[in-house]
């Protein structure tokens, strides 16, 4: 199993002019750490409008800063929204390729739509076709990364013949994955051949079922890309404290902040009624485990927070429900002091970290 | 309010509209310390045809400031317009609904859905559905509303904000686009309120109901520490 971080870069209230650069700054001094301590990959997201809970609106320049001041670390887009109102998919070919190239190929490309009112209402896009557009631009991507020249005529953007320079660094191309916040977005994922980028936090029991369902379909899938990106990736917070107790106030304190926040933004399905946001999505599962009937000890089920051994417990599990990966929220809104979560970083390379060690460093062509 | 112990209402084949649509950033004036504003600030307007109740059919137009109590989407019941007396009062005694009396039409077309309200003469709200089209009832989420009264609790009436948390069984749904031709803020207590960007219009047939109260919040309270359960059951 493989770890890694996971940034939303969220910013308290009040906005002063330094709070924004000291939590994009932490991060980076987390980063740098991590890469030390063995850590094997750090995503970002890609947010908009998404007061206090995210401001990370453009991931690859925060992936560029982080690919700059590691050696080893992959570095992911968890994820780039593909909707022709965020971003071009030429551009995101252009971007994807530059940072492939400046991080040495250690880029992974997490793809998605949003699942929130608040940014897709703010770019004025259709929450009709979002999915549509989704499965437009990754069937594209990989090709505009890999061909010589390129062209296209589809529903929802163009292009006449061009060469688009420059290519990505990787052979054949870097690992494509999709946001799996809803259920049977992972049976999307293994239709095409993508790895699956877990962003919900949550039970063995449910995981393992989508999990087995996802390695089943995969076998039979069609690639969009050049090889299949069999892998899973789930999203975890992470406190790590010698007192167990300890970590377990702090953990649950952050994921309470987390979940507070996300639950104060309007999900698609809150506000516009459409077959393309069914489930309920990430918010309101968030939401459920902030205040509703998942708020127990038993919400608590694989949150990585608490003594080494609780932690060491937790990832076990999850490693036996077939997870390949998992990242972690070190913060939320800054309510761990840095110290701490730095801390919590080292002490989990210490102590847990060894447990899962093979010595093989992330890698997204596992099979072809 | 006189009591929070009200019996339920069932309200067959009801008739909901429900439009949705961006405000304001000063429209975080209208809430209560309680409550947090949504992200961004939105509002709903509702018009719902009950052909069935317990004071006799009748149209019921309100207007909703979306936010969250803690993390639970509720919508505010910022004003309410009742076809008939006997069912403003109702609502206001029984559920704490700002209700008042006027005239309140629910017109189909084959290309639109309209609804007025006027109270003393005056046209307080004209919206529009504009070409509806069919969709799954599964994919409508209808929010919980509370309601700004003076409630009982503890043998003291002051301000209180109830929830009504009904219950929807949708048999038919329809989305298409919003339109508010009218929308008079002050006659809805929603000084700044204005319509802006559109997000949405559903028309629904459904099968729903009035509850019996479960939870009141206290006003100025955060509502994780200011929520009183009244009862477990909303049926009970």
């Amino acid at each position: 199993m493989k770890f890694g971080l996971f940034y939303e870069l969220s910013v308290p209230r009040p906005w002063t002019r330094e709070s924004e650069r000291t939590v994009y700054m932490n991060a980076l001094e987390q980063v740098r750490l991590a890469d030390e301590l063995g850590f094997d990959q750090v995503w970002a997201v890609e947010h908009h409008f998404l007061e206090e809970y995210s401001h990370c609106p453009a991931p690859e320049l925060f992936l560029t800063a982080c690919a700059m001041i590691t050696k080893r670390m992959r570095v992911g887009h968890g994820i780039v929204i593909c909707v022709p109102e965020f971003n071009h998919p030429i551009k995101i070919a252009e971007r994807t390729a530059v940072l492939d190239i400046l991080s040495g190929g250690r880029l992974e490309v997490g793809t998605g739509r949003s699942a929130t009112w608040t940014e897709l209402g703010g770019f004025r896009a259709n929450p009709d076709t979002t999915k549509k557009s989704w499965d437009e631009f990754v069937r594209c991507l990989p090709k505009m990364w890999t061909q010589e020249t390129y062209a296209y005529d589809g529903e929802f953007w163009s292009m006449p013949e061009r060469t688009i320079v420059p290519k990505v660094y990787q052979r054949p191309h870097p690992p494509l994955w999709v946001a799996v916040t809803t259920p049977g977005t992972e049976l999307d994922a293994a239709e095409r051949g993508l790895g699956s980028l877990g962003l919900t936090f949550g039970q063995f029991a449910e995981q393992e079922k989508r999990i087995a369902e996802y390695r089943r379909r995969i076998r039979n899938c069609e690639p969009v890309g050049a090889f299949v990106n069999d892998q899973v990736s789930t999203v975890n917070f992470l406190y790590c404290h010698e007192d167990d107790t300890t970590a377990r106030n702090t953990g649950r304190r952050m994921a309470d902040t987390f979940n507070y926040l996300a639950s104060q933004l309007i999900s698609a399905r809150e506000a516009f009624p459409s077959r393309s946001y069914q489930s309920l999505g990430l918010l309101p599962q968030l939401r459920r485990q902030a205040t509703g009937p998942d708020a127990s000890e038993q919400a608590g089920e694989g949150l990585a927070f608490g003594g080494p051994q609780r932690v060491l417990h937790a990832l076990k599990r999850w490693e036996a429900v077939g997870v390949d990966r998992v990242n972690f929220l070190l913060n939320a809104i800054e309510v761990i002091p840095q110290a701490d979560v730095l801390a919590s970083l080292r002490l989990f390379a210490k102590e847990v970290m060894p447990a899962f060690a093979d010595d093989k460093p992330a890698s997204g062509a596992v099979s072809s | 309010m006189c009591a929070l112990d009200t019996e339920i209402w069932p309200l067959p084949n009801a008739d909901i509209l429900q439009l949705a649509f961006e405000v304001p950033r000063t429209t975080e004036s209208l809430l209560p310390r309680a409550m947090h504003p949504a992200i961004p600030p939105y509002a709903t307007i509702w018009v719902t045809r009950y052909p069935e109740s317990p004071v006799g059919p009748f149209i019921l137009a309100q207007l909703r400031l979306m936010a969250r109590a803690g993390a639970h989407p509720r919508g505010l019941v910022l004003g309410a317009v009742a076809s008939t007396e006997e069912a403003a009062a109702a609502l206001r005694e029984r559920w704490g609904l700002p209700a008042v009396s006027g005239k309140v039409t629910f017109t189909r077309r084959h290309d639109r859905i309209m609804a007025t309200a006027v109270r003393d003469g005056l046209t307080v709200l004209e919206c529009e559905l504009v070409d509806p089209e069919a969709i799954s009832g599964s994919d409508v989420q209808y929010i919980h509303s509370v309601a700004l009264a003076n409630a009982p609790l503890d043998g003291k009436t002051g301000p209180l904000l109830v929830q009504v948390d009904s219950r929807y069984t949708i048999k038919k749904a329809e989305r298409g686009r919003p339109r508010v031709n009218i929308l008079l803020p002050e006659p809805w207590g929603a000084g700044p309120l204005r319509p802006g960007h559109p997000i949405a219009a559903t028309v629904t047939t459904c099968d729903t109901d009035l509850p019996r109260i479960r939870f009141v919040m206290n006003v100025e309270t955060p509502v994780v520490r200011g929520t009183r359960r009244i009862r477990e059951s909303r049926e009970e």
